[in-house]
């Protein structure tokens, strides 16, 4: 129970893992979009060169990249069959009295689920090589500018940190006040769903409590640790962009460009 | 260093009264340890000395700013350091060395000094090696090491550690006691030790025992737990030494009132093998 890793970082030391956050952070919104760009099943190609490529930079095993997909599996499965049943346009390549599979609902089937496939391989590539941690540092960065008009960007971030840093603690504490239930007899195992829900209030208050003390705690050790907000606040580790982060610019844009220029001539 | 001037404090909710009238001046450079139960005040002495709370009544001063004006708020938690009880509540990031440079960046210290403030307070804790490592994967003890190299990469004067050692295995709360006077001894850093263990006291310069939020006696710890009586009609423990020196002299051995370490007692039985 106390070996537990937030998110799914694959530690590392490749090119990719030492791109600045905030180039993968806009890659990564930018890959989403150039993805819902994508018109005809052809140029997915394209994408998944540069996923391929960017996979073999970062040293990722391909099994992570797949492991990301495994939530997502029922929901792949669903749209593929959908799709195949109610899209009907094209030629009819198999009937059964109203059961209809048409050459466009093929298409369209395995259009959608490529799609799918691609957005959460390409996504999960960034959570894979970049710390939960410096993700918030990239995001207090790029919100930054927002805070003129109000946005709380530091402490949004703020709020990231602590609770990435407590997580753990509340799982372990959660882990033990369950086994002390179930040392005086409480089921968390057996019943249908609403039971088991019902079985874990016991649990969930005591955590609760324990959390409000703990938040509590937190502040005065903040507050005595001077903290007084993100004014005039400074950082140990400074983000900078770096020659790294334009090659990496350079070669999303040429994927971009290439998807582009090869559906306005060809497709 | 530090002047307590008469300080009296009432929780809003309870209204009773935590602490009434204490005085008490720390010098800068000592090692003072302030003993007592729990509700004796000491804890909120404590929180009085780094601004978390003001007095209701009287002042505290440190290096002459009084902890009631605002403006000093920021001078003085900086000049006073402080380790609370809970180790897993007061780390506040996820990888150790960015903890420690938490209370700096607060400070609006330039990054690269903060990086030479870190490097040097974790290698004064011992901890290193753990730099890169998340805090709840590291022992009690170990995390009270972080919270102590956090409060030493702001470079405080003053160290308060309000029973800091009290959620540790006797291993964790010797390696802070350890650390606690290394940083005293050859940083000249004035510790204030808040603990119920009397044992830890014994290791002060000088002792205050707090009952019912009123300072009882102050003195060195020779003196003070030579008190046994009146610290036990405050339902306070002496350390385990005192104890058996008083039990050795209810038959008839003869000790005398100073002794207070496990030496002093290993000397004066062997003197009084000797003599007889």
């Amino acid at each position: 129970m106390r070996d537990i890793t937030l998110g799914q970082y694959f530690p590392g030391n490749s090119p990719i893992h030492r791109l600045d956050p905030r180039t993968k952070l806009l890659g990564m919104l930018g890959y989403i979009v150039v993805i819902f760009l994508v018109k005809k099943i052809t140029v997915f190609l394209l994408p998944a060169l540069f996923v391929a490529l960017v996979t073999y930079l970062a040293r990722v095993p391909l099994s992570y990249l797949v492991r990301s997909l495994k939530p997502i599996r029922f929901l792949l499965v669903f749209m593929f069959i959908i799709n195949l049943f109610m899209v009907k346009t094209g030629d009819l390549i198999w009937g059964w009295r109203f059961i209809e599979i048409t050459e466009g609902g093929v298409y369209q089937a395995v259009y959608i689920t490529l799609r799918l496939v691609l957005l959460l391989s390409g996504t999960s590539l960034m959570t894979l090589t970049t710390t939960p941690i410096a993700l918030t540092d990239a995001l207090e960065k790029l919100l930054a500018p927002f805070g003129k008009l109000g946005f709380p960007s530091h402490e949004l971030a703020m709020m990231m940190t602590i609770a990435l840093r407590f997580i753990p603690t509340l799982i372990e504490e959660a882990d033990k006040i369950m086994k002390a239930q179930m040392a005086r007899g409480a089921d968390f195992e057996s019943g249908n769903v609403f039971r088991r829900a019902k079985s874990m209030i016991p649990v969930l208050v005591p955590l609760f409590v324990s959390a409000f003390r703990r938040a509590d705690e937190l502040a005065m050790a903040m507050e005595s640790r001077c903290y007084h907000g993100g004014e005039g606040r400074t950082r140990m580790r400074v983000l900078h962009f770096a020659w790294r982060d334009a090659a990496a610019a350079a070669m999303f844009l040429a994927m971009t460009g290439a998807i582009i220029l090869v559906q306005a001539l060809w497709v | 260093m530090i002047e307590i001037d008469n300080v009296s404090y009432s929780y809003e909710d309870s209204g009773r009264a935590a602490l009434s009238g204490v005085t008490l001046t720390i010098k800068k450079g000592e090692f003072l340890a302030v003993v007592g139960h729990n509700g004796s005040g000491k804890s909120t002495l404590a929180k009085h000395l780094n601004a978390l709370l003001l007095p209701t009544e009287g002042a505290v001063r440190i290096a002459g700013m009084d902890t009631k004006d605002e403006e000093n708020t920021l001078a003085i938690r900086q000049k006073v350091g402080m380790v609370f009880q809970n180790p897993d509540n007061q780390l506040v990031t996820t990888v150790v060395e960015e903890d420690v440079a938490f209370g700096p960046e607060n400070l609006g210290v330039p990054a690269a000094e903060i990086r030479t403030r870190v490097d040097a307070a974790l290698r004064a804790v011992g901890m290193e090696e753990y730099a890169a490592r998340a805090p709840h994967m590291l022992s009690g003890g170990q995390k009270q090491r972080i919270a102590i190299a956090g409060m030493l990469a702001m470079e405080p004067e003053v160290l308060v550690l309000d029973e800091a050692t009290a959620m540790l295995d006797p291993r964790g709360r010797r390696e802070i006691l350890a650390i606690v006077s290394k940083l005293h001894d050859e940083k000249g850093i004035t510790v204030v030790m808040i603990t119920q263990y009397m044992e830890e006291a014994t290791a002060a310069d000088r002792v205050a025992v707090m009952a019912d939020g009123k300072l009882l006696l102050t003195g060195t710890p020779r003196e003070v737990f030579a008190e046994t009586e009146l610290l036990r009609a405050h339902r306070l423990d002496v350390p385990a030494m005192t104890e058996l020196k008083e039990r050795l002299n209810a038959h008839g051995a003869g000790l005398t009132d100073d002794i207070l370490t496990v030496e002093d007692m290993t000397d004066a039985i062997c003197r009084l093998l000797l003599k007889n």
